[in-house]
């Protein structure tokens, strides 16, 4: 096998110009394609990992909307309580979040403000230290750059919790931290702290509403959705992967699809261009491919050597396109992560070993059709009617 | 409100398909396109519907049209299940039983000014007079089309690499067959045409030749417009139009294709025309 590959090698560095360019072609074409099997399956990937980083299992909502889509959990108190009982549950966090004004001194800005149950802690601390006393709250970056807060200031923060247009109550808080929140989007000020100092912004101590109450399985999370749809069968209990099913039925599916339409468009556009790359350049190496049938070159030799010129190309060309294409995978990543209301932690492009495989299955595959006509091309040579064309030429 | 009409359009789901009395005089309301396939629903069907899951309150109405719901791209994959109604027959399926009748809630008033240009001006005027409602005009929020500007943002970077990857093809390929005519322009070399005189030959015919490639590509993306559409149209549901080849897009491809079909025609003759006659000519 080496002495075809060999002499293929020859043969492209006998042409730099043309098999540079054919090389740096498919590196691009494959940089696109790694994208787009990136992205197919990027958003899926960057949520599950987002859920499972904050510890929950199962989501219990009251209505069939995603969790902080649908109508507030009333008596959500009673239910964590209910549900914290069954033994397929280990824990249960209410989480609640409404709109808020912050402001430091002169400085205000409008953000989201997050309450969480006593036990439950769902932010990365980066500078400070968690909210352990009453009235005490973290801090998103952006809220501390744009209010120019660092832990141990007092801000005061009005939420807006009602359907009623009422003046909220604008209660003192101390920064305990800053932190990164769940789900925060870039550009939002985001505070958070426990829920009853947050129903305390609200004005409605003892409320015991909830968006969501968040839920860890005693280890078998389907099995702990069933048993509180059972016990509360006015609740809906979502696992992780039956609320990425619903996202996926959703607008992620259009990235799904946007890739695949790219993606296969990528495919075809590079086979044809490999396949008229080596069929011309077959062409004109036609008397060269006839003297070396004379000379006592096999015909499966000859055919292995166009199969190892499209190889290397295909070859050299794909191992190229992994860098670029994850290169390219954080420039597009961040043009795409300006879009509204996209979590500072998400992203489209998520890198995984899978997606490399079919990579370079993919391309391997383009490398032996690209291939088929042109080797057929010199499979089918008549030596003699060749070699006298090329005399009398 | 929107959790409300969730559960409203839930229920309806529910209880369309229970039998019940039938009221000439029942309110009526329009179902969206979509509601009306999924639950087998017809003009002048009666469905009942009530405010909440547990179906309290349920009240009568008669399937008076099926609407197509205007396309909404920042809903794109969520089918639209929803219905319309009269606003006296939503409050009065709304109100909670301790509120009077005309005492419900409502979330906003939409004005329309005789003249658009007063918006500010009646806002403040408004403001200062109804004390407990908050007027605004009318503004599209700041992340509205920003979706779509990111989106296109996107394209366009999709675009560039592609256009990158196909210019070095093209080179490949030029390079490949102006090498193939070596022999033909070493002749006419050698008869006294000038360099110049060849490289504006095969500039004309790089020019006609991406041109006539530019056209191809464009009706091919004509012709696959529609079966674009057709298939995201299906796929989503929906009335938006997904591609749409304009006469910008046609001419800002042309723009591009041309000139770059042709540059790559001169760029691969250029290293070419730089060799001598009779070397060109030798064999």
């Amino acid at each position: 096998m080496m002495a075809p590959l060999a002499f293929a090698w020859r043969t492209l560095v006998r042409q730099p110009a043309r098999s540079a360019l054919g090389v740096l072609g498919v590196a691009a074409v494959g940089a696109l394609l790694l994208d787009m099997l990136l992205l197919s399956e990027g958003l899926v990937l960057s949520m599950r990992e987002l859920l499972d980083r904050m510890g929950f299992d199962v989501r219990v909502t009251a209505g069939e909307a995603l969790p902080g889509a649908g109508p507030d959990i009333a008596n959500a108190t009673a239910a964590a309580a209910a549900i914290a009982a069954l033994p397929s549950v280990r824990r249960v966090t209410s989480i609640r979040s409404e709109d808020a004004e912050l402001r430091f001194r002169d400085q205000r800005v409008d953000g989201v403000f997050l309450g969480v149950g006593a036990d439950a802690r769902l932010w990365t601390i980066v500078r400070g230290r968690e909210p352990t006393a009453p009235r005490e709250v973290v801090v998103n970056q952006y809220a501390a750059e744009t209010l120019r807060i660092e832990p141990g200031a007092t801000l005061t923060l009005s939420a807006y919790c009602g359907t009623e247009d009422a003046a909220p109550p604008a209660l003192s808080f101390r920064v305990s931290g800053v932190a990164e929140l769940p789900f925060e989007r870039p550009g939002t000020a985001s505070g958070a702290t426990l829920l009853a100092d947050l129903e305390a912004a609200c004005g409605e101590p003892g409320a015991g509403l909830a968006d969501f109450l968040a839920v860890t399985s005693a280890g078998d999370a389907s099995a702990a959705a069933a048993a509180i749809a059972a016990a509360r069968p006015d609740l809906t209990a979502f696992t992780n992967d039956q609320l990425i099913g619903r996202m996926q039925q959703g607008g992620f599916t259009y990235f799904r699809q946007i890739s695949t339409v790219l993606a296969t468009i990528t495919m075809t556009f590079a086979l044809l261009l490999i396949t008229v790359l080596l069929t011309v350049s077959v062409n004109q190496r036609l008397g060269e491919v006839a003297a070396l049938r004379a000379l006592g070159f096999s015909q499966r030799r000859v055919v292995l050597d166009v199969l190892c010129e499209s190889a290397l190309i295909v070859g050299t060309g794909g191992a190229l396109s992994v860098p670029i294409g994850l290169l390219l995978a954080g420039w597009l990543d961040a043009i795409l992560k300006r879009m509204p209301g996209i979590p500072t932690q998400m992203h489209f492009f998520v890198f995984e070993p899978e997606a490399l495989g079919i990579h370079a299955g993919l391309l391997a595959a383009t490398a032996l059709l690209a291939a088929a006509y042109p080797m057929r091309v010199v499979a089918r040579l008549p030596i003699a009617a060749t070699l006298r064309n090329e005399v009398i030429s | 409100m929107k959790a409300r009409l969730l559960v409203l359009a839930v229920l309806l789901a529910v209880t369309a398909g229970l039998p019940h009395a039938q009221t000439p005089e029942a309110p009526t309301i329009l179902v969206t396109r979509q509601l009306a396939e999924r639950d087998g629903l017809a003009v002048g069907d009666h469905v009942r519907l009530a405010p909440d899951s547990k179906g309290a309150r349920v009240q009568t109405f008669r399937v008076a049209g099926i609407y197509e719901p205007t396309p909404d791209p920042m809903r794109l994959g969520s089918v639209p299940l929803a219905v319309r109604m009269h606003l006296p027959d939503l409050l009065r399926l709304t109100r909670d039983p301790s509120v009077p009748e005309g005492a419900e809630h409502i979330e906003a008033i939409n004005i329309a000014l005789v003249d658009p240009a007063d918006a500010e001006a009646f806002s403040r005027d408004l403001n200062a007079r109804a004390v407990g409602a908050s007027s605004q005009p009318t503004r599209r929020p700041a992340s509205f089309g920003t979706t779509f500007v990111v989106l296109e943002r996107f394209h366009t970077a999709i675009a560039a690499v592609t256009i990158l990857a196909a210019t070095v093809f093209l080179l490949a390929l030029t390079i490949m067959l102006v090498e193939e005519r070596r022999e033909t322009v070493g002749v006419l070399r050698l008869i006294g045409l000038p360099a110049r005189r060849i490289l504006l030959q095969v500039l004309v015919e790089g020019v006609v030749v991406a041109g006539l490639g530019a056209l191809f590509g464009l009706a091919l993306a004509l012709g696959s417009e529609g079966l674009i559409n057709r298939f995201f149209q299906w796929r989503y549901d929906t009335a938006l139009v997904f591609v749409r080849i304009t006469p910008r897009v046609a001419a800002i491809c042309l723009a591009i294709a041309v000139p770059l079909g042709a540059a790559a025609t001169v760029a691969a003759s250029w290293a070419l025309l730089r060799r001598t006659g009779l070397r060109l000519a030798r064999r």
